[in-house]
C-alpha cells in the first residue's frame, strides 16, 4: 500500500491550525466542521467527502456551544479528523468518494469530539500553569515575560490535534483496502446509512437550534420542502 | 502621582484591539480569560505609564479573574482603555475600572452566548448545510461570510463603543435589541435544519436506494421525526446516530 505523506502532512496542518482557530485565536469560524471539513477535502484533493462529510456533522454538532466554563464536544477534531480519513481511504481505494465511504468514516470517527474533549481538559491544566507562571513573571516585574506567556497557551492545541488529525489521514490509508473487502450487501447497507445519518442529524439541528417552537419550525421546513419535491417529481412525469 | 504618559494613538488602539483577537489563547479554569486581557491591553498602559512601578500595578489589576464572550469582551476592552486613560491622568480611581469589568462580564457573557453561540452560530451553520444541495463547496465559503460579516462588524463595533462611552456602552448595546434578533434567527435554524432533513431523506434515498428508493426515503423522514423525539427524551446524540446507521445498514444489506 502506498502512503502519501504529503497528504498525511496537510492534514496534520490544517487539523492543528483549525484547533488553534476553534478557541485560542479569532474564532471566526474556520473551525466549524462545515468550513474545516470542505476546506480538508479541497487540501486532500476530495473536495465531495469534506463537503458531505462536513454538512452531516455541521448538523449534527450544531446545538453545541462552549458557555463559560463548560466544554463541549470537540467538533472540529471529528470534523476534520472524519473528513482526513474519507479522503486517504478514497486515494487508497482509488474509486473515489462514495456515501459508502462517508458512512464508514463517520461511523468510526465521529466519536474523536469525546477525544478533542478529553485533550481540551488537559490543555486547560497546562494553560493553568502557564496563568500562574505568568502572575509570577508579573510579580517579579518581567511584565514582557508575563505576557508572553499567553501565546504559548496555543501551541500544544496546534500540536497535539495536527498530530491526531494527521493519524486519521494516516488510518485511511490502512482502511481503504479493507472497505473494498467488505461484502456488496455490507457496502449497499452502508450506502443506505448515510441518507438515515443525515436525516438523523438534522432532526438532531433542529432539537439543537435551541427555538423556542423548534418542532413547529422544523415541521414545517420539513413540509415545504417534502411538499416542493412531490410536486416537482409530479410535474416531470407529467 | 506617576509620570502621565502621551495619550493613545490610533496605531496603539489598533494594536491593542488586533491583541484581543488572542483574548483566549490560554483559556484556563482560574482566571479563565485574564492572561488574555492583559495581553490585549500591554501596549496600551506600557504608553499610558512610562513609570515602571505604575505599570506594573496596572498589569497586575487585569491579571485577576475575568471571563466574559469572546468577541463582547471588545466592548470591556474598549472600556477598559477609556477608564485607564482617565485613571492614567488622575480623574478616577483604579477601583472604577475594576469595577467596570466585574459589573459588565457577566451580562455582556449571557448577551453574547445568546447571540453568537446560541442562535448566529446554528443559524449561519443550518442555513448554508441547507445550501450544501445548490451551493456545493461555495457553502462553506458563504458560512464564512454571513458569520463574520456580523461578527467582525459587531466586534469592532463594540470596541468603539466602549472606548467613546466607557460605562454608558450598556444603554448602547441595549439599543441592539440581540435577544430579539436571536430568537429569530434560532427560529430560522430550526427550520432549515427541518428542510434538510426532508431534503435529504427523499433525495439521498432516492440515489443510494435504487428499486427501494421510496422505502429509503419513507424510512428516513421517520428517523428523523423518531430521532428528534429521542433526543428530546435526552437519549445521547451519538446513540441516536448509531442507531439509525445500524437500521440502515441492516436494511440495505438484506432487503
Amino acid at each position: 500500500m502506498n502512503v502519501g505523506w504529503t497528504l498525511v502532512a496537510l492534514a496534520g496542518v490544517w487539523g492543528g491550525l483549525v484547533a488553534v482557530e476553534r478557541k485560542a485565536f479569532l474564532q471566526a469560524m474556520f473551525s466549524r466542521p462545515l468550513v474545516a471539513a470542505t476546506a480538508m477535502g479541497l487540501l486532500l484533493n476530495d473536495v465531495p467527502s469534506g463537503l458531505f462529510i462536513g454538512m452531516l456533522l455541521e448538523l449534527f454538532h450544531l446545538g453545541t456551544a462552549n458557555l463559560g466554563a463548560s466544554l463541549p464536544d470537540n467538533d472540529t477534531l471529528s470534523a476534520t479528523g472524519t473528513s482526513a480519513a474519507a479522503a486517504t481511504m478514497a486515494v487508497a481505494t482509488g474509486a473515489g468518494s462514495t456515501p459508502a465511504l462517508w458512512s464508514l468514516s463517520i461511523l468510526l470517527f465521529v466519536g474523536l469530539a469525546r477525544v478533542g474533549l478529553l485533550v481540551d481538559r488537559v490543555l486547560e491544566r497546562y494553560s493553568a500553569r502557564l496563568a500562574r507562571k505568568a502572575l509570577a513573571s508579573a510579580e517579579a516585574g518581567q511584565l514582557t515575560r508575563a505576557m508572553r506567556q499567553n501565546l504559548w497557551g496555543m501551541w500544544p492545541h496546534f500540536a497535539l490535534f495536527g498530530m491526531i488529525t494527521a493519524a486519521c489521514a494516516l488510518a485511511g490509508f490502512f482502511l481503504g483496502p479493507l472497505l473494498e473487502r467488505l461484502p456488496l450487501p455490507v457496502l449497499r447497507g452502508l450506502a443506505w446509512a448515510y441518507p438515515a445519518m443525515a436525516s438523523v442529524a438534522a432532526s438532531i439541528a433542529a432539537r439543537g437550534s435551541h427555538a423556542r417552537r423548534a418542532p413547529m419550525y422544523a415541521g414545517l421546513g420539513a413540509g415545504a420542502v417534502t411538499l416542493a419535491v412531490l410536486l416537482f417529481t409530479l410535474k416531470e412525469r407529467l | 502621582m506617576s509620570v502621565v504618559g502621551p495619550p493613545l494613538t490610533r496605531r496603539v488602539l489598533v494594536h491593542v484591539f488586533l491583541r484581543s483577537l488572542f483574548l483566549q489563547a490560554s483559556w484556563n479554569p482560574q482566571g479563565m480569560q485574564n492572561l488574555g486581557l492583559a495581553y490585549a491591553l500591554y501596549p496600551a498602559l506600557e504608553r499610558l505609564y512610562p513609570d515602571k512601578q505604575a505599570l506594573e500595578t496596572a498589569v497586575r489589576r487585569h491579571l485577576v479573574f475575568f471571563n466574559t464572550h469572546p468577541y463582547v469582551a471588545a466592548a470591556i476592552v474598549g472600556g477598559v482603555l477609556y477608564h485607564e486613560q482617565r485613571i492614567a491622568r488622575g480623574e478616577e480611581s483604579p477601583e472604577r475600572v475594576v469595577a467596570f469589568k466585574a459589573a459588565l462580564m457577566g451580562p455582556l457573557a449571557a448577551l453574547g452566548d445568546g447571540f453568537f453561540w446560541l442562535s448566529l452560530k446554528p443559524a449561519t451553520g443550518a442555513v448554508c448545510a441547507a445550501l450544501v444541495p445548490l451551493l456545493a463547496a461555495w457553502a462553506a465559503v458563504l458560512f464564512l461570510i454571513l458569520y463574520n460579516l456580523v461578527h467582525l462588524t459587531l466586534r469592532a463595533r463594540l470596541y468603539l463603543l466602549g472606548l467613546s462611552l466607557g460605562d454608558r456602552l450598556v444603554e448602547a448595546v441595549a439599543r441592539a435589541n440581540l435577544p430579539t434578533r436571536g430568537a429569530k434567527l434560532r427560529a430560522v435554524a430550526a427550520a432549515c435544519a427541518g428542510g434538510l432533513a426532508a431534503w435529504l431523506a427523499v433525495s439521498f434515498g432516492d440515489n443510494a436506494g435504487g428499486r427501494f428508493a421510496p422505502l429509503l426515503s419513507a424510512g428516513c423522514l421517520a428517523l428523523g421525526v423518531v430521532s428528534y423525539l429521542l433526543v428530546a427524551r435526552q437519549v445521547p446524540n451519538y446513540v441516536v446516530l448509531y442507531l439509525a446507521a445500524g437500521l440502515a445498514c441492516a436494511a440495505g444489506a438484506f432487503l
